[in-house]
């Protein structure tokens, strides 16, 4: 039987009032929003799952996706499950801002995410309007800067990173003269400025400050300037592909000089787009030195080989980390989300894989990094 | 002086690449009239097919890349096939559909390979060649002479055989070509594979210079996109001077203005084609819009 007109219009129309009603909703007002005590816990994870950064999101998929799994294997919050949605943001800030949009008409108790530090801060003023707790595995200091009450960092910002760094090098190793290549993306340029920061509180003035663009893919240029005036030390703040490429093409040029940087040089992704051979030696700072560091991080790292059959690295971990502090928090809270949770959030002390988490009130848990020394294709701790 | 010449081999290596990739936009719009907004995508499964016959399978590089070239070909072959009911009829919707591969593809290459990436090592150990200081990649002299190699073949192709030829008359005038017995759409369909597969060997030589991941396309598409307009879209000669313009315009842009490079290469690019709109080699082409 065909349907007649009538009976499709107000099919079609009761459809639409069904859709607006829920449009309609005001944020977190519906059962899952988090102020509930039934029903799954939403909780968003935005990452670039496509694009030149994915494999930093598709890393902190994995990290979350197991602190999730875990807790609700332990039998989640009195029972209820917290369930996590996925979007990719692509590495894109106006495509984070659209998804900011969506988790927060969503319910969406809180947001993992997301690794990059120009989507985190276009995102963070509507997930600030609407309570979102939200946190991120950029390290931009501008991040801290914004002063959002529900943003957090799951490891540590560029300042402490590069200041780390900076005081191994000059003070450590004796090195005097430094050459900087950084890109103009919102993670370069906050370790453009950190580690520039870092020389002139040392009375350091680099050879060659260069910057690049983050999609560039030949440094000929920049790099045989830098050549020509030989510096001990070349600094790398870029993300880890582009870090590989430039890499790569140093030690092609025949620039003998050590590479330094942070965490982007202690992935895999560094390593292999430039060869074992050519980042021998590389000094990078970092929270998470290896998996055999502690007894958290080798029951980590085998959780993660059992799950992806896979090596963990930094990013999984530091996703791990954040997501666990997020459900600590949750807990405590009873499930509540906004404000109180935020509070919940930094008032928690976690002993994770990359430190001891205490927050400030710009949202930074992590004060501290390690020193680390590229030796045969893995990353060891510098003596 | 050193850091100029430097620049300048850097920039032509990438250079080659674009080449090759506008090799591929050029060849589909010479013969169809039609811009293949898939061709950067193309690129990218080039180098992803290549990489795993090389990386996994451990084939000899030279072989993947001629596997690679076979199977994006095919593909090439499968986009036409689909494509060609709309030929003739619905110009605007031929390239929205080319648009939506280029989207389909991206997402596949993410099911398939992954979210990650993967760095491919280069199949020349030799360490670089040094000239009084300048120092040039032993790879990055092969890229340029296989992409040499294969402009001349490409133009032997078009201009000695007689399937080249016919695609030069359905170029020119389809209708007439018809009426002489050449088939439009076998024409088509070997344009279309015969560029796929140029972007094969685009993405499979920029495996070991670059990093290979799902994204791949987007950029080497834009670069290779301007460089066969620069030189004249349609033209073949024009695409090679295009691709190698734009690659050293990009690393001259890089040294001098770092931060705003890409700006700049495009900023140059539009006066450029101010003045000369039909791009340097002025290629007149077919236009069934």
């Amino acid at each position: 039987m065909i349907p007649s007109t009538k009976t499709v219009l107000a099919v079609a129309a009761s459809a639409l009032l069904l859709v607006a009603s829920g449009a309609c909703s005001a944020p977190g007002s519906d059962e899952a929003s988090g102020g509930s005590d039934s029903g799954p816990i939403k909780f968003a994870l935005v990452d670039a799952q496509s694009g030149q950064l994915s494999s930093l999101g598709a890393w902190e998929l994995k990290g979350a996706k197991l602190a999730v799994n875990e807790f609700n294997e332990a039998g989640g919050l009195d029972g209820r499950k917290v369930e996590l949605t996925v979007f990719d943001d692509q590495g894109d800030p106006t495509t984070g801002t659209s998804i900011a949009s969506k988790v927060t008409a969503g319910g969406y108790t809180a947001m993992i995410g997301t690794a990059e530090s120009a989507v985190t801060l276009a995102m963070n003023p509507i997930l600030k309007a609407a309570k979102v707790p939200s946190i991120t595995s950029g390290q931009s200091p501008a991040i801290s800067k914004l002063g959002s009450p529900f943003q957090f960092f799951n490891g540590p910002t560029s300042v402490t990173y590069d200041e780390t760094l900076a005081k191994y090098l000059v003070e450590d190793k004796g090195y005097k003269t430094f050459a900087m290549i950084s890109n103009n993306g919102g993670y370069g340029t906050g370790e453009h400025d950190a580690f520039k920061a870092a020389l002139s509180s040392r009375n350091i003035t680099p050879t060659d400050d260069k910057v690049v663009t983050t999609d560039q893919k030949d440094f000929s240029s920049v790099l045989t300037s830098i050549r020509g005036k030989n510096p001990d030390v070349l600094f790398i703040g870029t993300e880890e592909v582009e870090a590989g490429l430039i890499a790569k093409q140093a030690r092609e040029l025949g620039l003998k000089s050590v590479f330094a940087g942070a965490a982007p040089l202690s992935t895999p992704v560094y390593a292999q787009t430039a060869g074992n051979a050519n980042v021998e030696g590389t000094i990078v700072s970092t929270p998470y030195l290896s998996n055999d560091a502690t007894d958290a991080s080798k029951k980590f790292a085998a959780a993660y080989k059992a799950a992806y059959n896979e090596e963990a690295e930094l990013h999984g971990a530091k996703a791990y980390d954040g997501t666990n502090i997020f459900l600590t928090a949750l807990k405590a809270t009873n499930g509540e989300g906004g404000q109180k949770l935020a509070d919940q959030i930094r008032a928690t002390k976690y002993a994770g894989l990359l430190g001891s988490f205490a927050y400030d009130d710009q949202g930074v848990g992590i004060h501290e990094t390690k020193i680390g020394l590229i030796k045969s294709g893995a990353l060891t701790a510098a003596q | 002086m050193q850091v100029q010449l430097q620049t300048l081999i850097g920039g032509l290596t990438l250079g080659a690449i674009y080449a090759l990739v506008a090799l591929g936009f050029s060849l589909v719009y010479r013969t169809m009239g039609l811009v293949n907004f898939a061709n950067g995508q193309i690129v990218m499964i080039g180098a992803y097919t290549a990489s795993t016959f090389y990386m996994t399978a451990k084939l000899p590089f030279a072989v993947a890349i001629v596997i690679a070239v076979v199977i994006t070909g095919a593909l090439g072959l499968v986009i036409e096939r689909v494509l060609r009911p709309l030929e003739g009829r619905d110009f605007d919707l031929m390239l929205i559909g080319t648009i939506g591969f280029g989207v389909m593809l991206e997402a596949l290459a993410t099911i398939i390979w992954g979210a990650t990436g993967r760095a491919v090592p280069s199949p020349l150990k030799a360490a670089p060649i040094d000239v009084g200081g300048l120092r040039i990649r032993t790879y990055s002299i092969v890229v340029l002479i296989v992409a040499a190699l294969a402009t001349i073949a490409l133009v032997a192709f078009l201009q000695r055989t007689k399937l080249g030829s016919a695609m030069q008359a359905v170029a020119m005038d389809p209708d007439a070509a018809t009426a002489v017995g050449i088939h439009v759409g076998r024409s088509n369909a070997i344009a279309f594979a015969v560029g796929a597969g140029l972007a094969a060997l685009a993405g499979g030589l920029a495996g070991p210079l670059l990093y290979v991941n799902a994204s791949l396309g987007g950029s080497l598409g834009i670069k290779g996109f301007a460089a066969a307009i620069l030189g004249g879209f349609g033209n073949i000669q024009g695409a090679i001077v295009g691709g190698l313009a734009i690659g050293v315009l990009d690393s001259f842009a890089a040294g001098q203005f770092e931060g705003y490079s890409e700006l700049v290469v495009f900023v140059v690019f539009t006066v450029v084609i101010m003045i000369l709109p039909t791009g340097i080699f002025g290629e007149r082409t077919v236009n069934r819009a």
